[in-house]
């Protein structure tokens, strides 16, 4: 990654946070109560920049480092935000302890007659909910994706405290930039404004549980290559009704007509209705996104991939032949569920620089140590794994114990959440 | 980790609350007089005469504070609060935010600052 996109998330952050402290940095305060105000105006700043990493334009994510970096960047500024604006009302009362412990909970009584006290307990209490369903994996997307907006929402109470605090520039601003953050989010994302139309063509089991889905595009595609992955929806069809919901899918190929083939695994109640999808079912394709196997470098690879993880080198493999020596260690549960199997084998079978171990692991996970070469085979190698979040640790582990850098081992999640 | 720290840090914040609610429920302060605030009454002429920023009274139901002091640490911007020094300033103090008077903290707080009372006009 290129240093200026290294920097750009610290950067915007440093801009996000401290444009608001420095514009609202007390001068003549006490100590404590300047630190409130200052923990307040922190935690405000780091909401905007959390607000910010959810709009998913194609540009700017490429230019930030990725929509996986910036989600990681989501979830830390979100987090610190609230322990810093938890923080917040505890010093300002801490700040009236000195004279009398009742002038210290009069400042953060709920009990008082006092609309900004109010409405910081309303957003805190938003924050403190919306993030606690962030936590709750088994949650249905959909219904996970609505109590995770009462995060927007508790942000958008919290500058409306700032407002009736009578802090009227610095309020607005705020409350300005949020709104405008989450219409962005909103239109362009949730109601699928930044997709494209397109329309399924065909629809192919390759595994149990999983389909490959052909998309056509019905007017300008998307700039796609194989490895990268869209966010879909599904729509109406002759007799099938999609949840409408966007997922990440990985693009397993592309056709001459920039038709999009991607791989989509029952994982979840809207994931396992599209394993009933038919042609001229209508999408929406909004991307691409993710740069795992874009510049491979000419250096000998090794490439792990754990069930639907393999869908971005069949989507590799698909469009060009390996040109340097290759390993692809493919491992999944049994025969069912390995996808593009056969496929797999006949790629390898063609192309010399490609060998292929094809391992049925079970439930458990393998033990890797001895799935993977020891470090004098790997020497030069550049190292790409992809998979559950699991798999994914279990072989960088490996990889690090057996002294592969850091920098040479790549890895995409592909859980957004 | 982030599992780890949301449920940490938010139930150290609500035993804080709950310590501080409880606190402040069983908190039994001894009663201290301001007699002698109480027995200087000022005029409103006297109290125009304080309506720079570093010196700053107001009359506020009619006691007068001297919130010189106090000012910089208003929440709100100086040019909300600074044009009400030397002022008679209870209506202001009585509607601030659309209308709403102040909460019990500030009056608590505005004491402190008391100097006098008003003097009645003939």
């Amino acid at each position: 990654m290129s240093r200026l996109r290294t920097s750009s998330l610290p950067v915007l952050l440093l801009l996000f946070v401290g444009l608001p402290v420095f514009w609202a940095f007390p001068d003549e305060l006490p100590l404590w109560r300047a630190t409130g105000v200052l923990l307040g105006w922190t935690g405000a700043g780091l909401l905007l920049f959390s607000l910010l990493l959810m709009v998913r334009e194609v540009r700017l994510a490429s230019s930030l480092g990725g929509l996986e970096r910036i989600t990681a960047w989501h979830h830390r500024a979100g987090m610190a935000a609230y322990v810093l604006l938890l923080a917040h009302p505890l010093t300002l009362a801490a700040a009236g302890w000195a004279e009398s412990p009742e002038l210290a909970w009069q400042v953060i009584s709920p009990l008082s007659e006092n609309w900004p006290v109010w409405l910081g307990w309303v957003g805190l209490i938003l924050l403190m909910l919306g993030l606690a369903t962030t936590f709750m994996s088994r949650l249905a997307y959909g219904a996970w994706r609505w109590l995770h907006s009462l995060l927007g929402l508790g942000a958008l109470i919290g500058f409306v405290h700032i407002l009736q605090l009578g802090i009227s520039a610095g309020g607005l601003l705020a409350l300005a930039t949020a709104m405008l953050l989450l219409l962005w989010r909103l239109l362009r994302v949730d109601l699928g404004a930044a997709a494209k139309p397109y329309i399924v063509t065909s629809v192919r089991s390759v595994a149990q549980s999983m389909v490959e889905v052909t998309l056509k595009p019905l007017g300008v595609p998307i700039d796609a290559a194989p490895g990268q992955f869209a966010l879909t929806a599904f729509f109406r069809g002759p007799r099938y009704q999609g949840c409408g919901e966007f997922h990440p899918f990985t693009i397993s190929g592309i056709g001459d007509g920039h038709e999009l083939r991607i791989g989509v695994k029952a994982l979840g109640d809207c994931t396992r209705r599209m394993q009933r999808l038919e042609p001229d079912v209508a999408a929406r394709v909004h991307g691409p996104f993710g740069e795992f196997l874009k510049d491979v470098p000419s250096r000998p690879l090794l490439w792990v991939a754990g069930g639907i993880g393999i869908t971005p080198f069949i989507g590799f493999l698909r469009q060009q032949a390996v040109e340097t020596p290759t390993t692809l260690i493919y491992l999944y549960r049994g025969e069912p569920d390995a996808a593009y199997l056969d496929e797999l084998a006949s790629l390898a079978k063609d192309s010399p620089g490609l060998a292929l171990q094809a391992v049925a692991t079970g439930t458990d996970m393998p033990d890797m140590n001895r799935l993977l070469p020891e470090f004098a085979a790997l020497a030069n190698h550049e190292c790409y794994v992809c998979g559950p979040p699991g798999l994914i640790a279990a072989v960088s582990q490996a990889l690090l114990e057996r002294s592969i850098p850091n920098e040479r081992i790549h890895f995409e999640h592909f859980d957004f959440r | 980790m982030t599992r780890k720290l949301y449920i940490v840090s938010t139930t150290v914040f609500w035993l804080v609350v709950f310590g501080l609610g409880m606190t402040s429920a069983l908190w039994n302060p001894v009663e201290q007089g301001d007699a002698q605030a109480q027995g200087k009454t000022i005029t409103l002429a006297e109290v125009a005469k304080h309506a720079a920023a570093g010196n700053c009274w107001m009359a506020i139901r009619g006691s007068v504070y001297d919130l010189s002091a106090y000012l910089p640490a208003h929440p709100s911007p100086p040019d909300i609060v600074q044009p009400w020094c030397g002022k008679e300033a209870t209506e202001a103090y009585n509607t601030k935010t659309k209308g709403r008077p102040h909460a019990p903290y500030a009056d608590e707080l505005l004491a402190k600052y008391r100097i006098g009372t008003l003097a009645k006009v003939p």
